[in-house]
């Protein structure tokens, strides 16, 4: 018995990031897997059902029950789940590119260009200068 | 929240002087009643419990449903209320009030403009061409979009050093050097910019999954990592 307690808390952190990152990567259709495995000791066949909270994701709530016997989990179901086509959606394809520095003509500059002192030697202070 | 803001309107027939008017007098507006460093702001005065849940503005249930949202699809990596600190919804509030701002001049008549707050872009009726500034070299740009009405927020590291934090360890993101992004709204990229860059690496693919979410990332060994509908200019991005 002591060894299948390190086991369920496992399972356990392995799922909540499931629960609550899954959704906002618009995948929430796809079940976490928990296996349905029959408990091996002889213990009572009722589970204990615990409803997690609802998580509000873009594309709308997101419920999921757990089933309990024992330590062990062995239902997980999606109580409500977003219906949009995106949730089907894969996750996209990055392209890998190398980092450039370059200039160019331009009509305005996109940065983390939050000081004063640092917009004064920023492009957008030039190409300003230059309009006004 | 004091940030430098540009505004270009090309229309000629739009009361220019009028229509800017308008938008640095709700800048100062939203400055006044969201800033945690005013005492009497509203964010202040809710935050001290001054102020109950129901009492607040529609302006800020909406600003703090934003935070809620952008703290959920995170895991918990973007948060406006870090453990030890005040209520700061700053980097909600900067790109939804620049959006509104944005609004206010096209329902002023202007098709034409360029409005950019801190490097934090809103543009109508182009094409428009906007840089992106180089996380190392503050002359220099590291891609270049073609726009016609988007809007496009970048997170970077280069300027107030590691400023923003990943709520769920408390210390700064570091996982990234700069995370650029461009949706139809400065409400959406600005939040989706700071709230990827706090997740680190992995807000990359968070990012890029978002519907109508195009991203351009430098992550923290200098490596460019892009969706494939980027609207960059054809050759100012290089294969690795």
């Amino acid at each position: 018995m002591k060894r299948a307690v390190p086991v369920v808390v496992l399972s356990i952190a392995g799922l909540v990031p499931v629960w609550r990152y899954e959704p906002s990567l618009g995948a929430a259709t796809s079940t976490p897997e928990a296996a349905p495995t029959p408990s091996a000791s002889a213990g009572s066949a009722s589970g204990t059902v615990v409803k997690g909270t609802t998580i509000r994701t873009e594309k709308g709530p997101v419920e999921v029950q757990v089933t309990f016997d024992g330590d062990r989990i062995t239902a997980v179901r999606m109580l409500q789940q977003p219906n949009h086509p995106q949730t089907t959606a894969a996750v996209p394809k990055l392209v890998a590119e190398t980092l450039t520095a370059q200039s160019a003509d331009i009509d305005t500059v996109s940065g983390a260009t939050i000081t004063s002192e640092a917009y004064k030697e920023s492009l957008q202070a030039a190409i300003d200068a230059k309009g006004a | 929240m004091g940030f430098p803001v540009s505004l270009r309107v090309d229309d000629e027939d739009v009361p220019v002087a009028r229509a800017a008017d308008a938008v640095f007098a709700w800048l100062r507006e939203v400055d006044a009643r969201f800033s945690p460093f005013r005492a009497d702001s509203e964010v202040s005065r809710y935050d001290r419990g001054d102020l109950e849940r129901h009492q607040l503005s529609d302006d800020l249930v909406e600003v703090l449903d934003l935070c809620e949202h952008y703290r959920l699809a995170t895991g918990g990596a973007f948060d406006v209320r870090l453990p030890g600190r005040g209520l700061d919804p700053c980097a909600v509030v900067k790109g939804w009030s620049v959006q509104r701002a944005a609004d206010l001049l096209t329902a002023a008549g202007a098709q034409r403009f360029v409005l950019n707050a801190g490097g934090d872009v809103v543009v109508s009726g182009g094409p428009w061409r906007v840089g992106v500034r180089h996380p190392e070299h503050a002359d220099k740009l590291c891609t270049v979009l073609e726009l016609t009405d988007a809007a496009v927020a970048t997170s970077a590291r280069y300027e107030r050093g590691n400023h923003i934090l990943d709520a769920r360890t408390g210390h700064p993101a570091t996982g990234l050097l700069a995370m650029t992004v461009v949706t139809p709204t400065l409400t959406e990229a600005d939040a989706v910019a700071t709230a990827a860059f706090a997740m680190g690496a992995e807000g990359i693919g968070w990012a890029a999954s978002l519907p109508g979410c195009e991203v351009f990332a430098v992550d923290g060994e200098g490596r460019v990592l892009r969706t494939g509908g980027f609207p960059a200019v054809r050759g100012s991005t290089a294969a690795a």
